[in-house]
């Protein structure tokens, strides 16, 4: 016989979850009009309406180990339908962000993006001042001399930004943020994975249900699932969603193109046609019109989710909560100083120090993306991930 | 009466449906005094016109052959003032209306015509009334002092009548006395109220219209409203008359010892919401055990409501009761959990935002679910095999409470009775067959020995009759406060279940009820249904058979008999049905306006043509309260159907005397339908039993057909609801139609 243990005093848990966001649960009575308007919720397990009983009753555990809240893409149908107010959709946000925070490995980076509202000048101006400590004791933050003897000109700028900052060191730091994040993820899909495993049983590999996952991510297409005013969020979420991958490639490249003729790239153009441009890449090179397309998606995609979100006025769009803000703020940062940081090389009479300063500003909120990516909201490209393949395997029970 | 004047109307379109010359000859040749056709009857013209007929005529009585009873009213009523006794003939609503698309015009005159004849025929039988006058007393007597006793005494006393508050405790209050709060009354309904009973015993204290007996019971009520001669024993033995009674008994806590499965008595943590109650308003919760402060509370609701081993129904209050202790909890100790475990959370009316309230702040940890055992193991495990939570769940706590109904405070008369009679049957009896019934009859009754709480005279027991589940009431959609005793009102949870606001009110209307039924005692006139009537039977009993018909059919208790069974009857218990006039079989009961002898006079009056005419006649025999209004909003919405039926409306179809039937079928009448209402559990009767026990007398008619070689067929039963207007025409083309295939009554003509 199952048993739900006393909760000795449940009133930090709701404190945590109201303050997340949650607070509406109380007013839920049972009625399961969110469950039964939605779209995404699988028969076997059907949310929101469970997972709201069981925020009421404190019973973390359950909430903790459940698949449901990042099957739902928040389209708000069971908001709007509500008949208490309760905003369903709400409530699955929250227990998002406090499963982000529970699974969180390190637990304290966790806690400490989970009160995001408290401490989000620290995790903005902290990267920002370690790139100028860092710059300052490397090359006293004036320019250096760069490796490569170039001349200024309109396809490859005015200046150039390795003269401030050395490859080296954004190497040194984010390849070492890199694989601080893989660990972190690995970490927490690990926990996550088989925490959904202790609430319905599986059938099948992760693997083999992740190729179905991807196809769908790629689409985006269980967005179309929802029938509620999800047109702007899915495309929105689509061209960012690309935007990233695409600049992630294009970073890729740039290192490649860098170091193409040492040892550790040379291979690459033996199974590649074309050999490296140098550094930097003219303008017109392929690799630049990826990055260029990428950063157009973002800002198209980042402003479609950011109007959205603004000029909705009922509750088809839910609560912001900092955790939200904080995550779309970092986002619209790094592709706003990643712009600009760009578009100054190429503006006459703009100054290298004015370029440079903004180029230090992006570096740094980039850092905190990579930083924060693990327990902020950006995390739900793990998590998320990982419930759609735990649906895919789960044994229709009854 | 014997100057008997026809007032007929032609306006409505009534001088187009018939001939009016012939309806008119038709009155004359029936012997009436003078005659007047009017356009419009109801104008002051109309109206005018038969005021100086009746002056010059001196009529006695007056016939208005124009529209029902329903319609113009106020202004025919008019005419009676200090006049004539009226009758009124519906010719547009039986005739004009229905028959608009018959052919024959002359089936529209001479329906117009049987109806004038019936009509002169019913006023010929009238007598004067006698209006009754009797002593009555002004006082109103409270029985119980929770909030609707209290209220019911504050309303009396308000609209100007001596109060005698009357309770079995040492102390003014009931169950509601010593709680904390109450569930809110007021906007926002958002937080618990302080409770209004200190404050109303300190009104009633202060009161002197007020007079208030405490630790007193009722030894006898006897009498009648208005002249109820009350004995008390307790401190007072006192003596007095009141004229109307309020029951507000309130109800007790259902006893939890029966609820084993839920742990009463297995620990001493399980307690009821009652005891509960003690702990919230001492102001510390403690679990009984051990002295310390549960972490957790857990209140089961509903235990052993809704639930067809305990209590079958919704007590009502306990849902908001348990959201009302949750918020006082959060008062004393915020860190304490509430939990509750419920079948349904019924928040009624505005309530819904105090439930609201009390999940926000009360912090409340709700699911539904069926709890099948509760474990005492050091902490209290309440075990669910269904439940939100999931199957098969447990859920532990320090302290349960349980909810438990309300089980009402009354005593069911009739079994009383019942009990009594079967004891002296066991005893007294011939037959062995019958003592050794009686006897086990009497065991099974048992339990309501000592139950008593008015002690009435009454010989149908000795409280008032219980519905369901004991609560004591008439007719709780359409006449709620009413009984089946007349002049003692039921309120509060002894009525039926409910919170305290709706006791509150329940007092208030019960009081006035009780008022109203003093002031209407005075005037000499019926309270209710029929509001106002001064006609009340007549008992000739030198031709009494002692029978005990009426006596025992009664669904009033409105007579008494002594010890030969001669009827002793009290005519302001009356509610004026005519159903001891239906049940006589020697016909020695009548009204001073309708009697047996009246009605038979009507259906005689109705012209049978011969067989060769084919010209069928029926009798409809309809219920005034809902059969003829459901049949007058039939023909208003424009149905119609055969010009063959003669319809008198009846007082209750439980005054249907068998003679009637005799005389229709005789006289040559080919049928006799007749249209009552549901009866059974869920009956629309306005008298209770009158159309149950209209369709046991017919069982009987029956076999009398049969010896007379009638089809038992050409009498016919239905039960018709206010609602079933639509109804109607198929009811009387299709009795026509089968009277056809039968053939003409083969008594025509004799």
């Amino acid at each position: 016989m199952a048993s739900i243990p006393v909760i000795q005093s449940s009133s930090d848990f709701r404190e945590k979850f109201f303050d997340r966001g949650g607070e509406n649960a109380a007013r839920c009575y049972q009625c399961a009009t969110c469950s039964s308007v939605c779209e995404l919720a699988p028969a076997n397990a059907p949310f929101p309406r469970r997972q709201i009983l069981w925020a009421q009753w404190g019973l973390e555990d359950r909430l903790m180990t459940d698949a449901g809240p990042w099957l739902c893409y928040q389209c708000n149908d069971c908001s709007v339908r509500c008949p208490r107010e309760v905003n369903p959709g709400d409530v699955m946000a929250s227990i998002r962000a406090m499963m982000v925070e529970k699974m969180a490995f390190p637990a304290f980076l966790g806690s400490l993006v989970g009160n995001v509202k408290k401490t989000w000048p620290l995790l903005v101006i902290a990267p920002i001042i370690f790139w100028i400590v860092l710059l300052g004791v490397n090359t006293g933050l004036a320019p250096v001399h760069p490796h490569h003897d170039l001349q200024a000109s309109t396809t490859l700028g005015q200046f150039f930004y390795d003269a401030y900052v050395p490859h080296s060191l954004i190497y040194a730091v984010y390849f070492t943020a890199v694989g601080w994040v893989a660990l972190a993820l690995f970490m927490q899909g690990k926990k996550f994975w088989a925490a959904l495993g202790t609430q319905q049983k599986r059938q099948g590999t992760l693997i083999g249900a992740l190729a179905g996952v991807f196809v769908s991510i790629a689409l985006h297409s269980k967005f179309s699932d929802c029938d509620r005013g999800m047109g702007k969020r899915r495309w929105g979420h689509f061209l960012v969603m690309w935007g990233f991958v695409g600049a992630a490639i294009t970073s890729g490249f740039a290192v490649v193109y860098l170091y193409g003729d040492t040892p550790w790239f040379s291979w690459f153009f033996k199974i590649l046609p074309g050999e490296t441009p140098g550094y930097p890449v003219e303008i017109t090179h392929w690799v630049k019109w990826l990055g260029n397309g990428s950063a157009i998606a973002l800002v198209l995609g980042g402003l479609l989710l950011w109007f959205n979100r603004r000029n909705s006025t009922d509750k088809l769009v839910g609560v912001t909560t900092p955790f939200d803000r904080f995550f779309l703020w970092i986002v619209l940062a790094v592709i706003g100083t990643g712009v600009f940081t760009e578009v100054f090389r190429f503006i006459p009479g703009v100054t290298p120090m004015v370029g440079f300063g903004v180029y230090i500003i992006h570096l740094g909120v980039v850092l905190c993306l990579f930083l924060t990516l693990p327990y902020s909201k950006f995390a739900h490209i793990l998590y998320r991930t990982l419930a759609m393949a735990h649906e895919r395997l789960t044994v229709e029970s009854e | 009466m014997d100057k008997v004047g026809v007032f007929l109307c032609t306006g409505c379109g009534l001088s187009d449906a018939f001939d009016v010359d012939k309806v008119i000859e038709a009155a004359d040749e029936a012997g009436c005094a003078c005659n007047l056709t009017h356009e419009c009857l109801c104008a002051p013209e109309g109206l005018e016109a038969i005021k100086g007929a009746i002056s010059e005529n001196e009529l006695n009585g007056i016939l208005v052959a124009a529209c029902s009873d329903r319609a113009k009213t106020q202004e025919f009523a008019s005419l009676t003032e200090d006049g004539p006794m009226m009758f009124r003939v519906a010719l547009r609503e039986h005739c004009a209306w229905p028959l608009k698309d018959a052919e024959d015009d002359e089936d529209k005159t001479m329906l117009a015509q049987d109806m004038v004849r019936m009509g002169l025929a019913r006023l010929d039988g009238f007598k004067v009334i006698e209006k009754l006058d009797e002593e009555i007393s002004d006082t109103v007597m409270v029985v119980g002092s929770g909030r609707a006793g209290l209220e019911a005494a504050l309303t009396a006393a308000g609209l100007g009548h001596p109060v005698v508050l009357v309770e079995k405790d040492d102390k003014l209050g009931g169950l509601l006395a010593d709680q904390v709060s109450i569930v809110p009354e007021e906007p926002p309904y958002e937080a618990p109220e302080a409770n209004p009973v200190p404050k109303l015993i300190e009104e009633i204290t202060a009161n002197d219209e007020i007079k208030v007996l405490t630790t007193t019971n009722i030894v006898e009520i006897d009498g009648q409203p208005g002249q109820f001669k009350v004995q008390l024993n307790g401190s007072s033995g006192l003596e007095m008359t009141v004229g109307s009674i309020v029951q507000a008994t309130g109800s007790k806590p259902y006893d939890a010892s029966k609820l084993g499965h839920l742990g009463y008595g297995a620990s001493p943590d399980i307690v009821t919401s009652q005891e509960f109650e003690k702990m919230l308003a001492a102001g510390k919760i403690a679990c009984p055990s051990d002295g310390r402060t549960p972490q957790r509370v857990a209140y089961i609701q509903c235990a052993g409501s809704r639930d067809e081993n305990h209590l079958p129904y919704c007590s009502s209050e306990c849902c908001t009761n348990t959201l009302r202790q949750m918020m006082e909890v959060k008062k004393i100790d915020p860190s304490i959990e509430n939990a509750v475990i419920y079948k349904d959370i019924r928040a009624p009316g505005q309530l819904e935002y105090f439930f609201l309230a009390a999940q926000k702040n009360a912090e409340a940890m709700m699911t539904r679910g069926e709890v099948d055992k509760i474990e005492c193991n050091g902490k209290l495990s309440i075990h669910m095999s269904t439940s939100m939570l999931g199957d098969n769940v447990t859920v532990d706590a320090d302290l349960v409470v349980l909810a438990v109904g309300m089980v009402p405070n009354s005593a069911d008369g009739e079994l009383v009775r019942e009990l009594i009679d079967s004891r002296h049957q066991a005893e007294h009896s011939e037959s062995s067959q019958v003592r050794e019934a009686s006897a086990a009859r009497a065991e099974e009754l048992k339990d309501h020995e000592g139950t008593e709480i008015l002690n009435l005279t009454y010989r149908q027991g000795p409280d008032l009759p219980t519905l369901k589940y004991g609560f004591p009431d008439s007719h709780f959609i359409c006449f709620p406060y009413e009984t089946r005793r007349t002049g003692i009102y039921a309120a509060g949870t002894v009525h039926s279940p409910m919170d305290s606001v709706q006791a509150a009110e329940d007092g208030l209307g019960a009081a006035m009820k009780a008022v109203q039924c003093i002031e209407m005692a005075k005037r000499g006139e019926a309270v209710h249904p029929r509001a106002g009537d001064t006609s009340y039977p007549e008992f000739f009993l030198q031709r009494c058979t002692q029978c005990k018909r009426c006596t025992e059919e009664c669904p009033f208790g409105t007579i008494n008999e002594d010890e030969k069974g001669t009827p002793e009857f009290f005519p302001l218990r009356c509610r004026r049905c005519g159903i001891c006039m239906g049940a006589c079989p020697e016909r020695i009961i009548n009204f001073q306006d309708y009697s047996v002898l009246m009605i038979a006079e009507m259906i005689k009056a109705i012209e049978v043509p011969d067989e060769d005419d084919e010209k069928p006649r029926i009798l409809a025999l309809m219920c005034e309260n809902d059969a003829v209004p459901a049949l007058e909003a039939a023909a208003e919405n424009g149905a119609t159907w055969n010009p063959w039926t003669r319809i008198i409306p009846i007082r209750c179809l439980g005054s249907t005397n068998i003679v009637w039937l005799a005389e229709a079928l005789s006289s040559g009448i080919d049928g006799v339908i007749l249209i009552g209402c549901k009866h059974g559990d869920d009956y629309q009767c306005h008298y209770v039993r009158g159309s149950e026990l209209a369709n046991t007398r017919l069982e009987n008619v029956g076999e009398t057909l049969q010896r007379l070689a009638l089809e038992p067929e050409r009498i016919q039963f239905v039960e018709l609801s206010h609602d079933e207007s639509g109804r109607i025409p198929q009811l009387l083309d299709d009795f026509a139609e089968e009277l056809d295939e039968m053939g003409p009554n083969p008594l025509k003509g004799f």
